[in-house]
């Protein structure tokens, strides 16, 4: 041990005393909490794509009834879908996803719900993003492909996606952060995040001010690394600012 | 007679009320160059967006080789890849070098080889004097450039049709020179070629027909002789009288 506190008289005391004698659980915590928000992240971005990518889809007045009608019953799902996710809190989603699966007699351990609500939420507020984000890009970068008679399907990949994705990183980054920390209400469902092992530390000795000292510092540490690390991403992507001229194909003048 | 290209027939459009194109009769034969002029609002743009199908047409024809493009997306695609098309605003992929926008469209929608795109998009952009630039990006070139850029990237398609959407009206004075001249020499290859222009001197000197479009109606159709010298419609005079008074 570090400090080797055995009989903590003040908070600082008490605070080093807790995240020592419970190291394991703050770290499995704090394993926990990463797993559930990369993962729960990355599949709700793609979960997010799609919605999104679909509720971009333009039906054009010449399309046939059975074709438009399909598009429009599939976007007025990812509608709801969408609306619903934004409109209640995470805390009553994972609650509901959780208890209403067991009801319904699926097993799901509470680290997967845990994932999935995670997703769910993700994948609602990526949706509306990734539509503001192609949104944002001018109608002549997919003029100028379809031009060229590049598909549609082509078109959003290559052209407008890529641009989009750029406009969006950092509100992206932004929804990972925001994730980080909205783990902590999968307590609710027995999770062992952070926010847990904070709870069970500080239950013990009935610290729990201290307890969530602890806690918060390690969330501070977590969202401080990754926002420097988004920040150093988008750099990389700005790309450079000047550009080396292709003197071999310079023509004497 | 020459091989004709595309027809319009009886072709008309509207935005809601507003009718913007009125039974337009236009027929392109291989090898012209056809200005079409006048005032803003008359629907030349409009037109040229309908011929690459951009827009879609409230009624009326249009036949590429006597066959009419059916409303199917790869029937689209595959005729729009015949029938270039360069923007008044360039629309040059921001997200590309100069280079990768040369051979974008000719890797994912013609399946060149990696090898042949380069060549073409070389050879192209040479001949719009661009080659240099092909690693910067769009938003580092002038307005001029990029055009240059986009009418290389269209001809990397080998288009049997170039339509060009008032290429010159977003760029200064001293760069619509450049890229004319770009589009001169093009003409001179024998490239079939729509321009929408509002450069009259051009128009005369290069087009082998000239139409004039007023509210909607193709006004006048004819040789840019008779059409800038000896015009019939009342409406062409009015329409030309500062140009030919100058």
């Amino acid at each position: 041990m570090l400090f080797n506190i055995t009989e903590p008289t003040n908070s600082l005391e008490w605070v080093i005393f807790l995240a020592e004698k419970y190291s394991n659980m703050f770290i499995q915590g704090t394993i926990l909490t990463l797993y559930i928000a990369i993962s729960g992240t990355i599949l709700g971005f793609i979960l997010g794509y799609v919605v999104g990518l679909i509720q971009d889809i333009r039906i054009r007045k010449e399309d046939n009834i059975i074709k438009s009608a399909v598009f429009k019953l599939i976007k007025a799902i990812c509608r709801i879908y969408v609306e619903i996710f934004r409109g209640t809190p995470m805390i009553v989603q994972a609650m509901i996803v959780y208890y209403g699966l067991r009801q319904s007699g699926v097993e799901l351990s509470s680290v997967a719900a845990g994932i999935l609500v995670t997703v769910l939420n993700t994948g609602a507020y990526m949706a509306e993003t990734v539509r503001a984000g192609i949104n944002s890009i001018d109608t002549g970068q997919r003029e100028g492909a379809l031009a060229m008679g590049m598909s549609p399907l082509k078109t959003m990949l290559f052209i407008v996606l890529p641009q989009a994705f750029r406009n969006i990183l950092p509100e992206m980054a932004n929804t990972f952060l925001t994730n980080l920390k909205m783990t902590s209400v999968l307590n609710v469902i027995a999770v062992q995040e952070l926010f847990m092992a904070a709870k069970t530390a500080g239950a013990n000795y009935y610290k729990y001010y201290e307890a969530y000292l602890v806690i918060a510092v390690i969330y501070f540490v977590l969202c401080f690394v990754f926002s420097r690390l988004f920040s150093l991403i988008e750099k990389k992507m700005e790309g450079k600012k000047d550009y080396v001229l292709a003197v071999e194909y310079m023509e004497a003048q | 007679m020459a091989e004709n290209i595309i027809s319009i027939e009886n072709l008309s459009k509207s935005f809601g009320d507003h009718e913007v194109l009125r039974k337009i009769d236009i027929s392109v034969d291989k090898g012209e160059v056809i200005c079409i002029v006048g005032s803003s609002g008359s629907g030349k743009s409009t037109l040229l967006r309908c011929i690459n199908r951009l827009e879609h047409q409230t009624s009326g024809r249009i036949l590429y080789h006597g066959k009419e493009i059916r409303d199917v997306q790869r029937e689209i695609n595959k005729y729009r890849a015949k029938v270039g098309m360069v923007f008044q605003s360039f629309n040059l992929f921001n997200n590309m070098t100069v280079l990768e926008n040369c051979m974008c469209c000719t890797r994912k929608v013609l399946h060149l080889s990696k090898k042949d795109a380069f060549d073409r998009a070389i050879t192209h952009l040479k001949k719009v004097g661009m080659a240099p630039y092909i690693n910067a990006r769009p938003a580092q070139l002038s307005g001029g450039q990029k055009q240059r850029v986009a009418i290389a990237r269209a001809l990397c398609m080998n288009p049997e049709v170039l339509l060009f959407d008032e290429p010159t009206s977003a760029l200064d004075p001293e760069m619509v020179g450049e890229v004319l001249e770009v589009m001169k020499e093009l003409a001179e290859t024998g490239l079939t070629m729509i321009i929408v222009t509002h450069e009259m001197a051009f128009a005369r000197d290069v087009s082998t027909r000239t139409i004039f479009m007023d509210k909607g109606y193709v006004a006048e159709d004819a040789s840019p002789d008779v059409l800038f010298t000896a015009p019939k419609n009342p409406r062409t005079r009015e329409f030309l009288s500062r140009y030919l008074a100058g």
